[in-house]
């Protein structure tokens, strides 16, 4: 098969998967708030997970220019946040209703797809199984990642089917990164250890900025802390078995 | 010298070297709430390069050692914290929440230096030059372990000095480890990656229960993750260079 093929089926899938998030709201209209603790910290412990993975498959390739992309991921999502003012914003709020809080948690959350997507074209120009190691990765972190903003759209009095809908819609930047920055790299190979880093750094900073610090507010400190490293153990497990 | 006078003196000095991260905080004189936040950032982002970094070399000897290891090393830090809770401990003037956080900072980075002392010693095995090599590698990469270390104890009051002292407590464990790793090779060469979990289990447990929840409590969580990621991506980079 041709390999950018691979990358947008396992992209979308990646994409896609945000849809299974809103199933927790066909039964309850809200979860409680501990669970959306939980469903955070999940997603987090997945994402630093995949970011170690991907450190340790481009670990030999020019540390320099590595650990530069990674100092320009960090600093890329920085500054998207200021210049968006989304740099402190809380993205789980469920009594704030007003239009623009819904805009900026809509774009915060293509924002943080969009690095899923360059960190999984990177992946896949390591090597495709590492690539579809990560989609997959990145489709599990998906499904708590949109429970979460289902719960925030839901308290918008949002329609169920709109939601899961929005929240694959957030995702279809994932894509669009992932096939961009496989094709980049396939043009220009010098540039592979330059996304390496940015995807990495990209990653830590978003688990450090969103997903955790909410958490903390959501569910006890030894719940999320559990919930987080195990989640990433586990990644790091199967990563140790399937690669 | 004796082969095992060597071993030990090569493990005390990757020891002594945990000391010098307490050297920046002789700067610092005050150290105010969002002082504190900021500093357990570093420590937490420069924890979670160090485990990276364990990860690695766990897994390459064995996946399921190493998340055996670290599933123990995360029980073991519950462990250790609902005992400090229960006996609401004191540690020298400070007050029962910054005493357990420095105390389990301090147990942490302790029995994280047991795997590390083994490999020092069981480095020995494969000749002067590799030992000597790997001995450098541990001593340098103790120093940002000492800096973690000096970032919690520093801001809760403990002095520049008991921060050094502090920090070469913590790696004691590598001389003492060194020896019998260097006598009994065959025995402990399985163990390592058991360790090496532990030891990353133990310090991402740490971050994520402690250090990181009252980092976003005072600073601003832009701040937080600036300093986390950053001070990670460092980490990882001097990793590398050794």
């Amino acid at each position: 098969m041709n390999p950018t093929i691979t990358v947008l089926i396992y992209s979308s899938i990646a994409a896609a998967s945000a849809a299974l998030g809103a199933i927790p709201f066909r039964w309850r209209d809200s979860i409680p708030t501990a669970w959306i603790g939980w469903a955070n910290a999940l997603a987090a412990g997945l994402m630093l997970g995949t970011a170690y993975v991907i450190v340790v498959a481009g670990l030999n390739r020019m540390v320099w220019a590595g650990a530069t992309g990674a100092f320009l991921g960090i600093g890329f999502i920085y500054w998207t946040h200021l210049i968006a003012h989304t740099e402190d914003i809380d993205l789980n709020k469920l009594d704030e209703t007003g239009p623009e809080y819904g805009y900026q948690v809509l774009l915060v959350q293509s924002l943080h797809s969009a690095s899923e997507g360059v960190a999984i074209g990177v992946a896949m120009s390591l090597n495709i199984g590492l690539g579809v190691f990560a989609a997959i990765a990145f489709a599990v972190h998906n499904v708590p990642e949109a429970t979460v903003l289902c719960a925030v759209l839901r308290a918008r009095g949002i329609r169920l089917r709109d939601a899961a809908g929005l929240a694959v819609m957030t995702n279809l930047s994932l894509i669009l990164l992932a096939i961009v920055t496989f094709a980049l790299i396939a043009a220009v190979p010098s540039l592979l250890p330059w996304t390496l880093g940015f995807a990495m750094g990209a990653l830590v900073y978003l688990v450090m900025v969103e997903p955790l610090p909410e958490s903390y507010r959501q569910a006890g400190n030894t719940s999320i802390a559990l919930v987080t490293s195990v989640a990433m153990g586990i990644v790091v497990l199967l990563n140790g078995f399937l690669l | 010298m004796h082969p095992l006078a060597l071993v030990f003196a090569y493990g005390l000095l990757t020891a002594m070297a945990t000391g010098l991260g307490a050297i920046p905080f002789a700067f610092v004189r005050t150290v105010s709430p969002k002082g504190v936040a900021y500093a357990n950032a570093v420590a937490s982002g420069l924890m979670l390069g160090a485990c990276f970094g364990l990860l690695v070399e766990g897994t390459e000897s064995g996946t399921w050692p190493t998340i055996i290891g670290a599933n123990l090393g995360i029980l073991f830090i519950l462990a250790t914290q609902q005992i400090l809770l229960r006996f609401n401990v004191s540690f020298g003037s400070l007050g029962s929440v910054a005493a357990r956080r420095t105390l389990l900072m301090i147990v942490v980075m302790t029995v994280h230096s047991f795997a590390e002392g083994v490999a020092v010693g069981a480095s020995f095995g494969g000749g002067m030059t590799l030992a000597t090599l790997i001995t450098v590698a541990i001593a340098v990469h103790n120093i940002p372990e000492g800096l973690a270390i000096s970032a919690v104890l520093r801001p809760r009051g403990v002095s520049v000095i008991g921060c050094a002292g502090w920090s070469v407590f913590s790696s004691l464990p590598q001389p003492l480890m060194a020896v019998p790793a260097y006598l009994f090779v065959d025995a402990f060469a399985p163990a390592l990656p058991y360790g090496i979990g532990f030891a990353a289990g133990a310090m991402v447990l740490m971050v994520f229960v402690e250090l990181l929840p009252e980092a976003y409590g005072q600073a601003s969580r832009r701040t937080v993750a600036l300093l986390v990621s950053v001070s990670l991506a460092a980490m990882i980079l001097f990793q590398r260079f050794l």
